[in-house]
């Protein structure tokens, strides 16, 4: 295959100005005008109220200073609410990139039996949060569930009573729920692959394995870049499945830190504490954007061709 | 600078929104959406209350087509949030409906229903023909806030006497007969007891009778009061301490901590003759009817008030659970939606109500309500519920209910540490002393 | 995204991208590792559904009856006539109304702002705040802010309409909208808005002569997963409404839970009426879909 020198960019990525922005920012205003009044004006709400003691039941609001974010950090229940937003968030990633990979390039062959496959994949997200929990809760029961329907003794365990067991239960059903998606995603990015490079490899004699990762992969960097962006993003917020599978049990081992966050607020009465984990949850997802954002910018000029 | 400028206006916006709760009742047609002339009224969806509640409206409303209530059902979890938000944005309905103790409590603090003492004070007839008992979960700081509503539900030993007949054993009439069956059950392969251990406040029912038997009503009441370090009374840490002994002689079914009580797993554990025994609120009765096959019909279901303790000071008669549920006014409502939601009040648990509640299942809260039992054909279930209720000197309130909503919380979490024995019984002390009084 | 690759062939891109060959990819077509990971996947994804459409054939009744995965003895419809009955179809409607009325304006909206935010970034400190803005708004849990949202939709007398929703839902789906598809646009070569400017295009016009083909992909992945978080949605609706006409689906779902207990058949016969039409829509439209996916810049 013909390789053309790899293009030069003569400024640096993000800087892809046409000269004046005068014309281009009339064009972020409609976002900005929708999000500061559902995003931006709430969350500075939820930033006054960290420094209240607000139950949430009264008409005023009783400030208190710093008295919220000083119980707030010094609980040792935060360290363990990040450590298990971090797990969770860790785990989720690692289940289900390499799986949606497979899944996306087994998908991306033009077989028909495939594309019946691709249906049936499609129908967990397409499930509510309350269906699933439901459908887990049931399968999962040790006397009634699948371990005694399948006989299968090992399938009887006590999936949300012990804590390894129940972070295990957390991330495989979020990996249930999203790795179709993520499989639907990579599935569009290995079809965009030109067949031209793997015939290239093959004249090269390069094998299968080889070639996933010579070629595949290192073609997918920004479509992995993507779906990973909305994997970290997406579990940080991620709360309505953990809730209503664990409510953050046994024993805080599910107890990430949107259910930490509403157990106070929400069941506890204590706004002011409640409000102070989620301006974390804020910056955490502030830096967890900027990171991920200075992956998909940094590096597009590497060439993307080496070992083809 | 423009930055600055634009944040400055946005934090001014978010705190004048956050005022808006303040002071002002909001523009008409919030959260309680009643328009002038009607009250609303919000309450928990589902079976089999849902119905019963329904018809109360409907009957009152075409009595009083002037004046209608407007009524709202909600699932119970999204009921408790709905609620919370509406009282924090300050447009609650007009009519609260609740489980009185410490939730009622914190609707108090805040300044968020009025109080009825005085109108009862007037209105006499409706106070005297319900349970006393049931008054005292409406009762904060010596005031009634609530209106106690529908049924009694205390928490009983529920057991299936096919499976005691078979083994030839005889129900538990004491904590040391309870210890000496689990291995009995346990080694013909039965779990001695079913426990929907996911949904937390299950495990709590044993707490809560267990603290009673041991040590009386006091030992609760003394963390209810506030006084500092009462979990660490040696009673509450000998109650702590059978419940682990229980749960280490495996008295609960293998994997309880995994099986939700939301699913009628736990109930079907006992009918299906897997588990002997199970505790569980007097509701159980109506869900095993209706799941259970025939069950009931066969005679098969036993129940009984929990048995005491060896040496406990406790009283068996005593009872917990909910002596009643409760309907808060606003005082956010209009005079006019106040007189309306008293009007509904009186118009509680008439005839027509006593015998939709009955049929459920349910014993309502109406003193001399036994006589209607007799012609039911559950009437022993609902006579024994009667008679626990009546008979009770102390009807104590679930704990999750009784303590504030911030306590309630703590106590749940620990409770499930100390069911899945990652905590004992000292640490579990120490932790909820350090809430006591929040 | 991989369209990067494609600059890099020798012809001047700026022209219209060559139509796709319908190439068949034939180093995957036998692909051992995906092939297990596949077909495994499909059992672990079955099994639950299995469950759920067996299940929801059951009674009440005879649910603990049998073995979980046994077809039942006695299939009943009952379920599905007393979901119909609880007034499914409109709250299907509105379900439909409330994704489509919100992510439809948000993805439009966040792709005009993703454009402005590459295209003037570096010369406009406002768009750099407006960016960090979004950025920020991407792990704001829903939970936490929803007692002013509320506020602010009872200010405005919308409490109790599906705008209620559409709203907040609309503007919630802006940040990672806007990351996504800003990572994409990014990715568009910068000679091709020059040959653009040079042919005297307007931004708005190379927004959606340039921009908008080359970022289809983009926009589909962005619309199906914020149509997903819309669809499934439950605090908003719960929160910002109230009356049964304007309930959605996941709120009706509620219906069938108890305080106690939850009538499990019915829920589900009410779970697999919700995922029908969407799966059938899914089927239909799945060509489209993937091409929409796909395409990207000619190959």
């Amino acid at each position: 295959m013909t390789i053309a020198p790899p293009v030069v960019r003569t400024a640096p990525p993000g800087s892809n100005n046409a000269g004046g922005s005068g014309s281009v920012s009339w064009m972020a205003w409609p976002a900005l005008i929708a999000f500061t009044l559902f995003g931006v004006v709430p969350l500075l709400g939820v930033l006054v109220l960290s420094f209240s003691s607000w139950t949430g039941q009264t008409t005023d609001i009783p400030f208190s200073g710093l008295d919220s974010w000083r119980t707030v950090l010094a609980d040792p229940d935060l360290p363990h609410a990040l450590w298990v937003t971090f797990l969770i968030m860790a785990l989720s990633w690692l289940v289900q990139t390499p799986l949606s990979i497979l899944i996306g390039v087994f998908l991306a062959a033009r077989h028909r039996y495939r594309a019946v496959l691709a249906v049936l994949y499609f129908i967990p997200l397409l499930l509510s949060q309350a269906a699933i929990s439901i459908t887990y809760k049931a399968l999962l029961d040790p006397n009634f569930g699948l371990g005694a329907g399948l006989g299968f003794p090992f399938l009887q365990q006590d999936w949300l009573g012990d804590g390894t067991l129940a972070l295990g239960v957390v991330v495989f059903v979020v990996s249930w729920q999203f790795i179709p998606f993520h499989s639907l995603i990579y599935q569009g990015g290995v079809r965009q692959i030109p067949a031209s490079m793997y015939e290239a490899a093959q004249i090269d004699g390069a094998g299968r394995i080889r070639q996933f990762f010579s070629i595949t992969l290192p073609q997918l960097k920004y479509t992995i870049i993507t779906s990973s962006t909305l994997m970290v993003v997406g579990s940080l917020t991620f709360f309505d499945l953990i809730w209503v599978l664990t409510a953050g049990g046994p024993g805080g081992a599910t107890q990430a830190l949107a259910v930490d966050m509403y157990q106070r607020g929400f069941k506890a009465n204590l706004m002011g504490p409640a409000s102070a984990i989620a301006v974390i949850l804020v910056l955490v997802g502030l830096l967890l954007a900027l990171g991920l954002r200075r992956l998909g910018g940094r590096d597009q000029a590497d060439s993307q061709l080496e070992g083809a | 600078m423009k930055r600055r400028n634009f944040l400055t206006l946005g934090a001014g916006a978010a705190a004048s929104a956050a005022l808006a709760a303040c002071g002002t009742s909001g523009p008409a047609g919030g959260g309680g959406t009643a328009k002038a002339g009607e009250a609303s009224y919000w309450f928990l969806s589902g079976p089999p209350g849902e119905s019963v509640r329904t018809g109360a409206v409907e009957r009152f409303n075409k009595a009083n087509p002037n004046s209608p209530i407007k009524p709202t059902a909600f699932q119970n979890d999204a009921y408790k949030d709905k609620l919370k938000t509406a009282l924090g944005a300050g447009q609650p309905p007009t009519i609260i409906w609740g489980w009185g103790g410490g939730g009622l409590k914190s609707y108090v603090d805040g300044g968020q229903v009025e109080d009825l003492t005085d109108w009862f004070g007037q209105n006499a007839a409706v106070k005297d023909r319900l349970f006393p008992a049931s008054f005292g979960p409406a009762t904060i700081n010596g005031k009634i806030y609530a209106m106690p509503a529908e049924t009694v539900q205390p928490i009983v030993l529920f057991y299936n006497k096919q499976v005691f007949a078979d083994n030839n054993l005889t129900p538990p009439q004491s904590w040391g007969e309870i210890m000496d069956l689990v291995p009995k059950f346990n080694a013909k392969g039965i779990a001695p007891f079913s426990l929907g251990g996911q949904s937390r406040w299950t495990n709590m029912m044993w707490l809560e009778f267990l603290f009673d038997r041991i040590g009386g009503p006091s030992v609760f009441g003394d963390v209810f009061e506030g006084k500092a370090n009462a979990w660490s009374n040696p009673l509450a840490i000998d109650a702590l301490t059978k419940i682990q002994d229980l749960i280490k002689a495996d008295g609960f079914v293998k994997g309880f901590s995994s099986i939700t009580a939301d699913s009628n797993a736990d109930q079907a554990l006992l009918y299906k003759g897997k588990a002997a025994m199970m505790l569980h609120g007097s509701w159980s009765y109506g869900i095993i009817q209706a799941q259970g096959g025939s069950f009931i019909k066969d005679g098969k279901l036993g129940y009984m008030n929990f048995p005491g303790v060896d040496g406990g000071k406790g009283d068996p008669n005593d009872t917990v659970g909910n002596a009643g549920q409760y309907l808060s006014i606003s005082s956010k409502a209009s005079a006019e939606q106040k007189d309306i939601a008293k009007k509904f009040f009186t118009s509680l648990l008439d005839d027509t109500e006593q015998s939709d509640w009955i049929k459920t299942g349910g014993v309502p809260i109406i003193k001399g309500a036994d006589a209607k039992l007799a012609s039911s054909p559950d009437a022993d279930f609902l006579k024994f519920v009667y008679g626990v209720a009546s008979n009770a000197k102390v009807f104590a309130q679930s704990w999750d209910q009784a303590l504030s909503p911030t306590a309630a919380e703590t106590l749940l979490s620990n409770i499930s540490k100390l069911f899945t024995q990652s905590i004992g019984p000292q640490q579990f002390a120490d932790n909820m002393n350090a809430v006591i009084g929040k | 995204m991989a369209t990067m690759l494609d600059s890099r062939t020798p012809a001047p891109v700026a022209e219209k991208p060559p139509v796709k060959a319908r190439r068949r990819i034939n180093p995957l077509q036998w692909n051992v590792a995906g092939g297990l990971a596949g077909w495994l996947w499909l059992a672990i994804v079955v099994v639950p559904i299995y469950w759920i459409a067996v299940t929801s054939l059951k009674l009440q009744d005879d649910y603990y009856d049998a073995n979980p995965l046994a077809l039942p003895t006695d299939p009943t419809l009952e379920n599905y006539r007393f979901v119909l009955e609880s007034d499914f179809a409109r709250y299907f409607t509105n379900s439909v109304i409330v994704t489509v009325g919100s992510v439809g304006p948000a993805v439009l909206v966040s792709f005009m702002a993703a454009y402005a935010i590459i295209r003037g970034g570096a010369g406009s400190r406002f768009l750099r705040t407006v960016n960090g803005l979004f950025l920020m708004g991407l792990a704001i849990p829903l939970q936490a802010v929803i007692i002013p949202i509320y506020l602010i939709i009872i200010r405005i007398q919308m409490y109790d309409t599906l705008g209620a929703i559409i709203l907040p839902s609309l503007a919630f789906a802006i940040p990672l909208s806007v990351l996504v598809l800003g990572n994409f646009i990014r990715d568009v070569p910068k000679e091709l808005f020059e040959s653009m400017r040079m042919d005297g295009a307007t931004e708005w016009g190379t927004l959606w002569r340039l921009a908008f083909p080359l970022t289809r992909p983009a926009l589909v992945t962005v619309t199906i997963y914020q149509g997903l978080t819309v669809w499934n949605g439950f605090v908003l609706p719960l929160i910002l409404t109230q009356s049964p006409e304007q309930r959605t689906l996941p709120l009706a779902l509620w219906e069938f839970q108890g305080q106690y207990s939850v009538n499990i058949p019915a829920v589900l016969a009410a779970v697999v009426l919700t995922t029908l039409p969407i799966l059938t829509l899914y089927v239909i439209g799945r060509r489209q879909l993937l091409s929409g996916l796909t395409a990207g810049f000619g190959k």
